[in-house]
């Protein structure tokens, strides 16, 4: 406990630096601005301003606390295209519309936004204060990790994101294969030896994860924008005088905390994020309701679920980030790679190495938390706005702010046709199902994974049993298996139940 | 379809990577168990199982675009690599107006309103990030005023 508070009041020395304080405002600040347009999610909004983070040439603990602000500022915006426009910002938004938009309709658009924001602050700080109670005591237990275990946590991280993430378990598992294959592409560093170079000095150092990012999200989404091209404006609904008020509090105290509660272990869980957490938060919420008919049409439990989970899954997929290093979805996995980028190689040391940083992150999250609710209760309107301005002029945005990213930092006009080819096989991928989240995840990791491997290999002198030698790997192993095996037994148990009734069950797809 | 052509694709880069990782990766001497090669032929062997997999079962049939959202998309990638082209020689203020520009027109704005957003873009966006942010932007034609 006083390590914790010592930690703490460290990261709170960290945080209110007035750079610090001020980068976290501008982060909140632009997050919920890039959150509210529609179509832009929180994973393309950190991919798109990572490059132009790096450029400031900021500390390595204000450029996290910077793009952390943004992450979580994206998820509290998420909500108000959700709710205004019934267009959600990305997957973890989904849920949102079911019942935020029917509260809209029905006039009481001001009552959804206030619910759903401090909804939104509720799970995001229970998942910063269980962070900064369990964080570290996780971080000391992981520093025993042989690298064996990190093999298995490894496998454990792909496994859960295979049958928690998309539709298509093969398609998330290749989409990570890819991930690891561009991870190999440059000169091995044991060895010296160039790996798929073909000779082109470009790529002797790998390809640079900026253009990885920038391509697959940055670039992606802006044809896809052009793709379903919506001209002119699209038509928001108006934010009215209602309110939220002390019985709808009341009513979904329970639902909040459960949610909340619900999001933030599944944030944990490595790969999957806010889209699975608050898919899961919804449906509980529904089975546990007792007039489950109201959900669906503009019932504040519906609202005030996914919300709470979903930003407290944004706070659960920065545990396995800063503990293991290991990130629990998409956008942590672009935050570890921003980390990396600073030489910082967040894992279990980084609690004793860089307090500054691990720390610092935390303090700056429970700031964030309060100037979220602080700023999006009163200047909703203002963010609303944005939904207003017209498309066409959006769009070309995204590619501007692209190019400037990529080019400020890494000032070679190749990379531009990169970002560019890589944006359009991105695409091509999201078309076809395939999410684009373990692409990232496996080019993160993919070092760490060869390196652990090589290295549990090189201690056993290449036997292979290794990996099975420690009961950390052996727990990690079966509980790669439960995650994989549960899902399958669930969709056959549904299947039958579903054929026994001969209706159609609702599916909930995350 | 497309799913099959598309991993059928991927499968023959997957064959290739795992014939490279095969054959040409080699540390000319190790002292550890496994070389530079060993994680490549892993990953190489995962790739082909899934892209084999899913050239045998596919689940997407077609894209479902219409004719015309293709050439939108085909003309939004000409624009972006017209962009990619000339961003250095031309310099971010005239390539940023001339990508703004045309990409908005094609996307349904009128041509003064459009003309006016791609110049404000590109001279705001300039001063903006080389002079308050200090970010890095070529001048292009622009060098020897700026």
């Amino acid at each position: 406990m006083d390590a914790i508070l010592t930690g703490l009041g460290q990261g709170f020395a960290t945080a209110l630096d007035p750079l610090n304080l001020f980068l976290v405002l501008a982060g909140c600040f632009a997050g919920t601005l890039i959150g509210a347009l529609p179509g832009i999610g929180p994973i393309n909004g950190v991919a798109i301003l990572l490059p132009i983070a790096y450029g400031f040439g900021l500390p390595p603990e204000s450029a996290i606390i910077l793009l952390a602000g943004i992450y979580y500022g994206a998820e509290y915006g998420g909500r108000i295209s959700s709710i205004l426009l019934n267009v959600p910002g990305d997957a973890g938004a989904v849920m949102t519309t079911l019942d935020g938009n029917p509260m809209a309709k029905r006039g009481e658009a001001g009552r959804a936004l206030s619910l759903s924001a401090i909804a939104s602050f509720i799970g995001g700080t229970f998942a910063v204060v269980l962070m900064s109670m369990f964080g570290p005591a996780l971080a000391s237990y992981a520093v025993t990790f042989s690298p064996s275990d990190y093999v298995a946590l490894m496998v454990f991280a792909f496994a859960s994101l295979a049958s928690l993430v998309g539709s298509n378990p093969v398609k998330t598992l290749f989409g990570a294969v890819i991930g690891l294959m561009l991870a190999s592409i440059g000169i091995d560093a044991n060895t010296g030896v160039e790996r798929y170079t073909f000779g082109i000095p470009d790529i002797l150092a790998g390809i640079d994860f900026l253009v990885v990012v920038i391509g697959l999200f940055g670039m992606a989404e802006l044809i896809t924008l052009v793709e379903h091209q919506a001209t002119g404006t699209l038509k928001a609904l108006k934010i009215d005088k209602s309110f939220v008020t002390m019985g709808d509090l009341a009513r979904t105290k329970w639902t909040i905390l459960r949610s909340s509660m619900i999001g933030f272990f599944i944030g944990i869980l490595p790969g999957t994020g806010a889209s699975v957490a608050s898919a899961v938060a919804y449906g509980t919420e529904k089975r546990v309701a007792k007039d489950s008919h109201t959900f669906g049409t503009g019932d504040v439990r519906g609202l005030a679920a996914p919300e709470a989970a979903n930003n407290a899954a944004a706070g659960g997929a920065m545990v396995p980030m800063l503990t293991l290093g290991i990130p629990g979805s998409g956008t942590t996995a672009i935050l570890l790679g921003a980390l990396l980028l600073f030489n910082v190689q967040p894992g279990p040391l980084m609690f004793q190495t860089r307090p500054e940083i691990a720390w610092g992150l935390i303090a700056s999250m429970y700031i964030g938390n309060v100037a979220l609710l602080i700023i999006n209760l009163p200047l909703v309107g203002l963010f609303a706005r944005m939904l207003t301005i017209p498309q066409q002029f959006l769009t070309p945005m995204i590619g501007v702010l692209a190019f400037i990213g990529v080019y400020s930092v890494v000032s070679n006009p190749h990379d531009l046709y990169m970002i560019t080819a890589l944006g359009v096989f991105g695409w091509i991928m999201r078309k076809l199902d395939f999410s684009l989240a373990p692409v990232i995840l496996g080019f993160v990791l993919g070092s760490l994974f060869e390196d652990n491997l090589r290295r549990a290999l090189s201690i056993s002198g290449g036997d292979w049993s290794i990996l099975l030698n420690s009961w950390n790997s052996v727990v990690l192993y079966l509980l790669a298996a439960v995650v994989v095996i549960l899902p399958i037994l669930a969709a056959r148990r549904s299947k039958r139940r579903a054929l026994l009734a001969e209706g159609d069950t609702p599916v909930i797809r995350p | 379809m497309v799913d099959r052509l598309f991993a059928g694709v991927l499968l023959l880069v997957a064959i290739g990577y795992t014939y490279i990782a095969f054959t040409a990766i080699k540390a000319p001497f190790q002292y550890d168990p496994l070389g530079p090669e060993s994680w490549p032929q892993l990953l190489g062997i995962a790739a082909i199982l899934c892209a084999g997999y899913l050239v045998a079962k596919p689940d997407v049939a077609r894209f479902g675009l219409a004719l015309p959202t293709w050439a939108r998309l085909a003309v939004l990638v000409v624009l972006l690599f017209g962009y990619a082209y000339l961003f250095q020689p031309a310099g971010f203020i005239l390539a940023t107006f001339a990508f703004c520009t045309l990409l908005s027109v094609m996307l349904g704005s009128r041509i003064l309103p459009a003309l006016a957003f791609g110049a404000s873009t590109g001279v705001v966006g300039f001063f903006l990030c080389t002079r308050i942010l200090e970010l890095n932007l070529p001048a292009g034609v622009f060098a020897a005023y700026l």
